[in-house]
């Protein structure tokens, strides 16, 4: 025996003293949350500044401003979207027009898949569990966890001020420090209210996915109420229905409103003590919301990987083809009303920095259509991140063990990850159609129909990436392809402001789509970013064909 | 072609690690062979690349003389593998999942299929969320069973099953080997492997140190010797052969390695009541390899 003799420890001696162990939930989940906090508080601030920074440089003039403002300070269509453009004529202004509504949302995002992963995420794994053998309760883990998440949320904040404060200190910007933690504080709240929120469907639903689901579609309906009240149709007091138009309320900058934080603060503490509540209510594991254990054998689509595909993925696709065609449907319906609003030389030239020349419903659309191609890009996304998913989860396995080969199950997948793609734009170029038709608007099917096309190309684009990341470097895939989304989303966002370098711009997927229907599709971008997805996409596919299977 | 797994210089590393290394087997059709090692030891990898989720660093492996790699769908038509954790689809239930693997697997022998869910006393209409962890597990030992495969490929294939259904998954080995399919069976679980393996490999550090019948083992360690006196103990220390002497009263015990005979003649002289030799158990041939240096991990 060469084993070193080993002196056994007596039996009383501390491991290693825990100092404070009923703190250890709310230090782990502090520090997940931190971590992504972190990021998108840059991500947030750098927004913030950019936007500032862009608006100094390109609207130099009075006149210019004067300009922007009549482009939109009364446009109906860009009000229900990003929300009121009250003061345009101002850097402050400019920036909570241009930046807030996007960063509420995806604050949102943000707050609500972070609390469903870090409960019910941490349920479904299991690892909740042994947390809960510590020295915590079910209601005091949840409380701990959500004071980690309310830490991640801080810090979100912190970055986002700190950025946006510095931004406001430039001498052109002229922000004082003030309104800019008031901004940064505003656009943050809606992180804060949907981790609440992330909270208490963690509770409800049995699965995270389920949990994420129920908390979107609480995102959606806000959106939605939020949408019409500022549509102008006469229902603003709306506003005070949706957790989104509190925040909006908030009016940061241009008339700031602080009370409107009292709905926010009273609905994110009920939303956490019901969440605490139901936490000691039922069992580890369970939901309040029973899933069904037991059904009946549906068979139909169960024949093979790609029915099987099809099968998981179809209440998710579903869902995403409902919010596009609502959007593209309500995008027609306020094309030709806010159209209307685009009047003269001056605010052609806005609109057309915009990326949507012309004038009229069809430049409101082309505007619109970009929304639209986010949405169908995140659907591209989400193909490839499930597919990984199942690689991770050990499920591919059960696939590649049988007469499957790996070229057979990626190319089916990807097979019906484009079929998705192309109906889910088809349907938004048609519902488009239908709501601009339904108000007489001029713009006809076909130009409805290939702009609904032309919104393949930039998803395709993100799909190929992300088999191309699946195939190198698997664990990296939904960083990728979220990552690049977020990228190029943002250097539109910043981009359609004017002056960014080429190099950056192009590096987005959107930057090379024509904002159709404003501008005629332009095929042969569009067939570079399709040849760039398939390349990708053939270069992934040989990499996963050559490579070993990866668990998480 | 009588051989149903070969392998030739078979090795994976993962950077500098050597997951396995330069492995030589050979398994013949119709063998239950069973597959051994501490966990880490590599068992889980050469599975990997014997069933073409891994690729291989060095060497090949074939299954029905057919390439592991280059032709997976043909090895995978004649094979069925159980892995030691069952992740499988939460949303399906038990019978779903039967059905789609066996669908994608090409031709099921339904009778046994239904046979195997009450053998193994499987709700087929529960969702896998529902299920517990040996239930699962359940679900895809049917799911290889039912295909009735030339090969069965089986890695820790009774994690989470109680004991009652354990004896009904060795039930289901034993009469897989009546009809001629051979296993490869990795576990850990010593009892099981032999009660079931006519051959077993025994892997260390990602190298096959041992393969064989257990027969043809038992020499490597040594055979336990247990005598019961009437009067004076003999000091047996000195015989040859003889280690390990551990003196109870009047009983006692000792090893033996090589030849008893020295051992038999020292007691002839003494007064025996009782003798009991007993050939180690596949435990302590596992022991005896692993105590070795097995520390030194």
């Amino acid at each position: 025996m060469h084993a070193e003799p080993t002196v056994a420890p007596p039996v009383a001696a501390p491991v290693r003293a825990e100092r404070f162990p009923g703190t250890v939930v709310a230090r782990l989940s502090a520090r997940r949350a931190a971590r992504s906090g972190a990021v998108w508080g840059l991500i947030f601030g750098l927004s913030i500044a950019s936007s500032e920074v862009s608006y100094t440089r390109i609207y130099t003039t009075q006149a210019e401003r004067d300009a922007l403002a009549a482009a939109y300070g009364s446009n109906k269509a860009t009000s229900a979207l990003f929300g009121p453009a009250p003061q345009l004529q101002t850097v402050g202004g400019f920036t909570v027009f241009k930046i807030s509504m996007t960063l509420m949302i995806l604050g949102a995002v943000w707050g609500l898949l972070t609390s469903t992963r870090l409960l019910r995420g941490e349920e479904d794994s299991g690892r909740w569990d042994l947390l809960l053998t510590g020295l915590t309760t079910r209601r005091g883990a949840t409380a701990q966890a959500l004071a980690g998440l309310g830490a991640g949320a801080g810090l979100l904040w912190l970055l986002t001020a700190v950025v946006s404060v510095l931004s406001g200190r430039g001498s052109k910007v002229g922000i004082a420090a003030g309104p800019s933690l008031y901004l940064a504080l505003a656009v943050v709240t809606t992180a804060v209210m949907f981790l609440a929120v992330g909270a208490l469907t963690s509770q409800l639903a049995e699965t995270r996915r389920q949990a994420a689901s129920y908390a979107a579609v609480f995102l959606g309906v806000s959106y939605a109420l939020r949408m019409i009240a500022d549509a102008g149709v006469g229902l603003h007091a709306l506003i005070w229905a949706s957790p989104l138009g509190w925040v909006e309320e908030l009016q940061p900058i241009t008339a700031p409103q602080p009370l409107a934080l009292l709905p926010i603060i009273a609905l994110t503490a009920v939303l956490a003590a019901v969440a605490v509540h139901l936490a000691g209510l039922r069992d580890v594991g369970a939901g309040i919301v029973a899933d069904r254990s037991h059904s009946h054998r549906h068979l139909a689509l169960l024949s093979g990987p790609t029915g099987l595909a099809i099968r998981l993925l179809r209440a998710t696709v579903i869902a995403w083809w409902v919010a596009i065609a609502a959007a593209a449907l309500l995008y027609g319906l306020i094309a030709r009303s806010a159209g209307a609003t685009i009047s003269g030389s001056s605010v052609r030239e806005v609109f057309a920095k915009l990326g949507a020349p012309g004038t009229g419903a069809d430049a409101v659309l082309g505007v619109c259509f970009l929304v639209l191609a986010v949405l169908v890009a995140f659907v591209g996304a989400g193909q490839i991140t499930a597919a990984r998913a199942e690689e991770s989860g050990g499920r591919l396995d059960h696939m590649l063990v049988r007469p499957v080969s790996r070229a057979s199950w990626l190319s089916g997948r990807l097979l019906v990850a484009v079929i998705v793609l192309l109906l889910s734009s088809v349907g938004a170029g048609v519902f488009a159609w239908l709501g601009a038709a339904s108000q007489h608007s001029s713009v006809g099917f076909t130009t409805l129909l290939g702009a609904g096309v032309n919104l393949v190309p930039p998803a395709i684009a993100i799909l190929g990436i992300g088999v191309l990341a699946f195939g190198i470097r698997p664990r990296t895939t939904s960083v990728v392809v979220y990552g690049l989304l977020g990228w190029s989303l943002l250097v539109v966002i910043i981009g359609g402001i004017g002056a960014t370098n080429h190099w950056v711009l192009d590096t987005s997927v959107f930057h090379h789509m024509a904002s159709a229907p404003a501008a005629p599709p332009e095929w042969e971008a569009n067939g570079i970013m399709t040849g760039i997805g398939v390349a990708s996409a053939l270069v992934g596919g040989l990499a996963f064909w050559r490579r070993d299977l990866q668990g998480e | 072609m009588a051989t149903a797994i070969r392998t030739e210089g078979l090795t994976k590393r993962y950077g500098d690690v050597v997951a396995l290394d330069h492995l030589d087997l050979e398994v013949a059709r119709g063998e239950v062979v069973g597959y051994l090692g501490p966990n880490g030891a590599g068992k889980t990898t050469t599975i990997r690349l014997l069933l073409g989720l891994s690729r291989p660093t060095e060497g090949r492996g074939e299954v029905f003389g057919l390439d592991c790699q280059l032709q997976p769908v043909e090895v995978h038509r004649r094979l069925a593998f159980v892995p030691g954790e069952a992740n499988l689809w939460p949303s399906l239930t038990g019978g779903e999942t039967l059905a789609l693997l066996g669908r994608v697997h090409g031709h099921v022998d339904e009778a046994y299929r239904d046979e195997l869910i009450d053998r193994f006393d499987l709700d087929p209409t529960k969702k896998v969320r529902a299920y517990s962890m040996g239930n699962r597990q359940k679900v895809i030992l049917v799911a290889a069973l039912m295909v009735r495969p030339d090969l069965l490929v089986l890695d820790e294939p009774t994690n989470g099953l109680d004991p009652l259904m354990e004896q009904a998954f060795r039930h289901c080995i034993g009469e897989a080997r009546g009809r001629g399919q051979t296993v490869f069976l990795s576990s850990h679980v010593l009892s099981e492997v032999e009660a079931l393996c006519d051959r077993v490999g025994i892997l260390r550090e990602g190298r096959l140190v041992e393969i064989g019948t257990l027969a043809e083992m038992r020499h490597l360690s040594a055979l336990s010797v247990e005598a019961t006196f009437d009067s004076a103990v003999p000091d047996l220390s000195g015989v040859p052969g003889v280690s390990s002497v551990e003196t109870n009263g009047r009983v006692v015990r000792c090893q033996v390695r090589g030849s008893i005979q020295p051992l038999l003649r020292a007691l002839a002289d003494a007064d025996v009541t009782e003798l009991v030799s007993r050939e180690p158990s596949l435990e302590e041939l596992f022991l005896a390899l692993y105590g070795e240096d097995g520390h030194a991990r």
